[in-house]
């Protein structure tokens, strides 16, 4: 018997595990850490339709294929041969593995009632298990359903109830892992109230039809001596039956990256750091109509396509051609893009399919596809027809998905009405690594478009507006105004800066003016100066030239007086 | 386990299908015992004609359990004459039994 050990709990000391069978049921395994319990019985229950017959078979060939564990299917709904070709539909050969002896199929279409006369048990159908069960050696049985069962021996439930615990009872002894599927009773889980004993594991599985968009779900209501995930959790009926799409399967333990990619947008790579976001990260880009979302995704796929990367875009609400068109006007080439085989579009209308189906196709494109950058556009579409529960979990698992799978997943919101400006979009905010929250800012009779980072993980980014400029020039981001008289954006930041710079340009003109004046003044006296200094050079000149007089006045006199004092010292007679 | 036939041959109709019959049981148990005992002895009574009644005992021929799809003990399918019957329970109830198994209510009838 194989066995899944299970994980270990976390807490102190070794804990002894439940063993589990797996089931094979693609994310069934992991919401149930492991598969059923071995060697007891599990009800499935569900309304007619819900999966169920074919969640045990599943589980049967499963074990029978991969686990050597031979399975006996006892069945009370459809014909032999119509099991037979409805799940060879999904690959599995039932007469094939028959033949093999590693199953053993017994089914019973109960016609009419069968008349009862008198006391009777349920001995012929022990009986007939358990030689089933013998000439194959099986360890897995799966008995389809409780329903059928009843409805040969309706008159009589209470004998069948106490018949069906014994066979229980006799299951568990012989170690038997079984999968009982019962429809849903009004306000029972198993309208004859086997549950109790059967509470080692019970698994329900829905189909809802909500706005004509049907979506499956399955939830572990009890696994006694196990954790299991808690959620409903949606599944679908795909290429290789049941799938389940558990939150939990991808875990929190992917690889992180360094790396960033630049978001396209000028100026928002600036905002937010200025790298641009995490490669394998999730962006989420929500606001009112009109705000430019699909502009700011179509640009992280333009900057993804210029680095030569890969892009899946899906688109729920434009065609292609239209999404191509609309970004040209911005000068965003996308059509570029797609003939080199960079951009892949898929567009598609959100209630086409059911939720679950999306989130399947959407896996199946990027596993073809192999993209670095998965656009969502926008992931609100999807809840049309769905509950903003369904959607955000929906969400949650292709956010993980992608993020384990290294891509960068960009998904826009639209905002609808007016509520908070901040308000959680399908709650999957919390969930997202950026979050960038594109506004209209109405004020002075126009629109103008306005982007926050509201958030973004593991980096620093601007808290403040910026202005989103959407033209023929392409998409940037600048600076609003802030001043004292709030934040400006559009004509009233151009005025504003007009403003501004008829001001400057005012106080340069009276600097100008008085430098001049200065220059003037510097000037006035500098020739004051002049004049002040030629006069006091006439003065200067004349006082000298009066002095140079005065001095030759008095060489002259002392000159006379010595020429006649020589004159008197000469003798007469010495005149020669 | 066969009673002796002896098919009344009415002039002019054809001859009534001899009531076979198939009795499921689960080994020697008292109340299988007390089942056989009791459809013998109803069948005796309200079938002078002669009826066919093979027993099965479920755990000496599960295979047989499964291709005729028996579910419970006592099982009587009455295989003939047409239609098939499914009859479960010890037979306690007699008159259903009669009816079902198209026999006339009373020995006298």
């Amino acid at each position: 018997m194989v066995a899944n050990e299970g994980v270990h709990v976390g807490g102190g000391g070794r804990r002894l595990m439940l063993p589990k069978s797996p089931t094979g049921i693609a994310g069934f395994d992991e919401v149930t850490v492991g598969g059923l319990p071995t060697g007891r019985p599990t009800l499935v229950s569900g309304p007619p339709g819900s999966g169920k017959s074919l969640f045990a078979v599943q589980f049967l060939v499963y074990g029978a294929v991969c686990c050597a564990e031979p399975g006996v299917f006892l069945g009370f709904e459809a014909s032999r041969a119509d099991l037979v070709a409805d799940v060879s539909a999904l690959g599995i050969d039932l007469d094939g593995l028959e033949q093999d002896g590693r199953l053993l199929v017994d089914t019973q279409s109960m016609g009419r009632e069968a008349l009862e006369t008198g006391e009777w048990d349920l001995e012929a159908l022990m009986v007939r298990l358990s030689w089933a069960v013998e000439k194959i050696g099986a360890k897995r049985v799966a008995i389809d359903s409780l329903e059928g069962l009843f409805a040969a021996f309706g008159s009589n439930p209470a004998v069948i109830r106490s018949e069906l615990l014994r066979l229980f009872g006799w299951l568990r002894d012989q170690g038997l892992t079984t999968v009982i599927t019962g429809e849903r009773g009004g306000d029972t889980l198993a309208r004859h109230g086997m549950e109790e004993y059967l509470s080692d594991c019970v698994v329900l599985l829905d189909h809802r039809v909500v706005d004509e968009v049907a979506t499956r779900r399955l939830r572990v209501l009890k696994y006694r001596g196990s954790m299991h995930g808690r959620n409903e959790y949606p599944f679908l009926i795909g290429p290789d039956g049941l799938e389940v799409m558990p939150i939990t399967s991808l875990g929190l333990a992917g690889q992180v990256s360094n790396e960033r990619v630049s978001t396209g947008v000028a100026g928002l790579d600036e905002m937010l750091g200025g790298q641009g976001v995490f490669r394998a990260s999730s962006v989420l880009v929500s606001g009112t109509s009109g705000t430019g979302k699909t502009t700011i995704a179509a640009s992280f796929a333009d900057a993804a396509c210029r680095r030569g990367e890969s892009v899946l875009f899906f688109s729920f609400e434009e065609s292609e051609a239209e999404v191509v068109r609309n970004m040209a006007s911005v000068s965003l080439d996308l059509a570029g893009w797609i003939e080199r085989g960079l951009l892949h579009f898929h567009c598609e209308r959100p209630t086409t399919l059911g939720l679950e189906d999306h989130l399947a196709s959407m896996r199946r494109l990027v596993e073809r596809v192999a993209p670095t950058l998965v656009v969502i556009d926008p992931v609100s579409s999807l809840s049309r027809g769905s509950s903003v529960l369904d959607v955000s979990a929906m969400l949650m698992r292709q956010i993980y998905y992608l993020k384990a799978a290294g891509i960068t997943a960009v998904m826009t919101a639209l905002n609808e009405g007016r509520g908070e400006l901040e308000r959680t979009e399908m709650s999957i905010s919390s969930l997202v690594d950026t979050w960038l929250l594109a506004i209209t800012i109405a004020d002075t009779g126009e629109r103008n478009r306005g982007l926050y980072v509201l958030k973004s993980r593991g980096m620093a980014h601007s808290n403040q507006v910026r202005e989103f400029l959407l033209s023929d020039q392409g998409v940037r981001l600048v600076p609003v105004f802030i001043g004292p008289e709030g934040v400006l954006t559009g004509s009233a930041r151009a005025a504003q800066e007009a403003a501004e710079r008829a001001v400057e340009l005012g106080l340069g003109q009276e600097a100008s003016e008085l430098a001049k004046a200065l220059e003037h003044r510097r000037k006035a006296v500098e020739t004051h100066v002049d004049s002040l200094r030629a006069d006091f050079g006439a003065e200067e000149s004349l006082s000298q030239r009066l002095i140079a007089t005065s001095k030759a006045h008095q060489d002259a006199l002392r000159r006379g007086r010595l020429e006649q004092g020589r004159q008197r010292t000469e003798t007469p007679g010495a005149d020669r | 386990m066969n009673s002796p036939s002896s098919p009344q041959a009415g002039e002019g109709e054809p001859a009534p299908e001899l009531l076979q019959l198939m009795l499921f049981i689960s080994g020697a148990s008292p109340a299988s015992t007390r089942s056989v005992r009791r459809l013998r002895d109803l069948c005796d009574r309200h079938c002078p004609s002669g009826y066919d009644l093979k027993i099965v005992d479920i755990y000496q021929q599960p295979e047989v359990v499964a291709s005729r799809g028996v579910l419970a003990v006592p099982t009587l399918i009455k295989e003939r004459p047409l239609p098939v019957r499914v009859l479960i329970g010890d037979f306690t109830d007699e008159p259903r039994v009669l009816a079902a198994l198209g026999l006339p209510t009373s020995k006298d009838n």
